[in-house]
């Protein structure tokens, strides 16, 4: 699997690039997707009329 | 205070995360083998470290949890709750670790993904948890704790197995950089970068780890009124 010198570089450029987007995609979207869990729980406990008061105790 | 105490976390953990960037990207030298590929080290080593952490967390809430379930039901639920916490984020973790590692390895090995031991375990980990997460989503009852527990303490025993798997077994996996034998160990112009970044991803899984335990109590909170209102009815 021979490569230009200046191939390989672009191609480690390129990946390691890739594995820092990943990395981030992952992170904000677990969080992205927590925040939705957290407003659907609280629409809910809204529904079912449930004291606000009473669930952060 | 406690609005200004968890701004100030966030805060500094953006910070400790733009640091470690920098320190990865502009301060720390390309290696000399591997080029700019061997800087995925710097999300990798951190991610994996923080879910080992993460589960390690779900482990001591599983043994808590059924421990204190019947003797004291609040305290099991709050144990329950960093149980499913630690498990999820540390899914989340691994999940990173499982994907920047293929992405090294196809530069630096040719090949996406082997049957290496510390692969394997780390995979067989990752679907333990997942399975954790499926059975506590998809299975209802007073039983569905309990027998997530009882999975999150087995799933815990794999994590020493893939930490020692590059040890006790001499397979395609780089051998250990820290902890090894005689010759392991890391340039020291590099060092700095990567315990920047093990802070910086510490800090960040800590706060999200954080914000899904609290999360789950409020979700156990709407259970518990839930059933009350419906014992009142």
């Amino acid at each position: 699997m021979f490569q230009a010198p200046d191939q390989a570089a672009v191609l480690d450029h390129q990946f390691r690039v890739a594995a820092y987007v990943v990395t981030w995609a992952i992170q904000i979207g677990y969080v992205l997707w927590l925040a939705m869990k957290w407003r659907a729980q609280k629409r809910e406990a809204e529904r079912l009329g449930i004291d606000r008061a009473k669930v952060q105790r | 205070m406690k609005r200004f105490a968890i701004g100030l976390y966030v805060t500094v953990t953006a910070v400790l995360l733009a640091w470690g960037y920098y320190q990865a990207i502009y301060v720390a030298p390309n290696d000399a083998m591997q080029g700019e590929i061997f800087r995925i080290i710097y999300y990798h080593v951190p991610s994996f470290a923080t879910a080992f952490t993460f589960y390690s967390i779900s482990f001591l809430g599983s043994i808590a949890f059924l421990s204190y379930r019947r003797s004291r039901p609040a305290w099991a639920q709050i144990a329950d709750g960093w149980a499913v916490a630690g498990a999820e984020v540390g899914v989340v973790f691994c999940t990173v670790g499982l994907t920047t590692g293929p992405l090294w390895a196809r530069r630096a090995w040719g090949i996406w993904w082997t049957w290496d031991a510390r692969l394997t375990t780390t995979l067989v980990l990752w679907l333990i948890y997942v399975s954790y997460l499926l059975l506590r989503r998809f299975s209802a009852g007073p039983q569905m704790q309990t027998l997530a527990a009882v999975l999150g303490i087995f799933g815990a025993l794999d994590v020493p197995i893939v930490y020692m798997a590059n040890r006790w077994w001499r397979t395609q996996h780089p051998a250990p950089v820290f902890g090894g034998d005689s010759n392991s160990g890391m340039d020291p112009s590099m060092v700095g970068a990567l315990m920047w970044n093990m802070l910086a991803w510490f800090a960040w899984g800590f706060l999200i780890l954080g914000i899904r335990f609290y999360v789950e109590r409020h979700h156990q909170k709407i259970a518990a009124a839930e059933a009350k209102a419906a014992l009142e009815a």
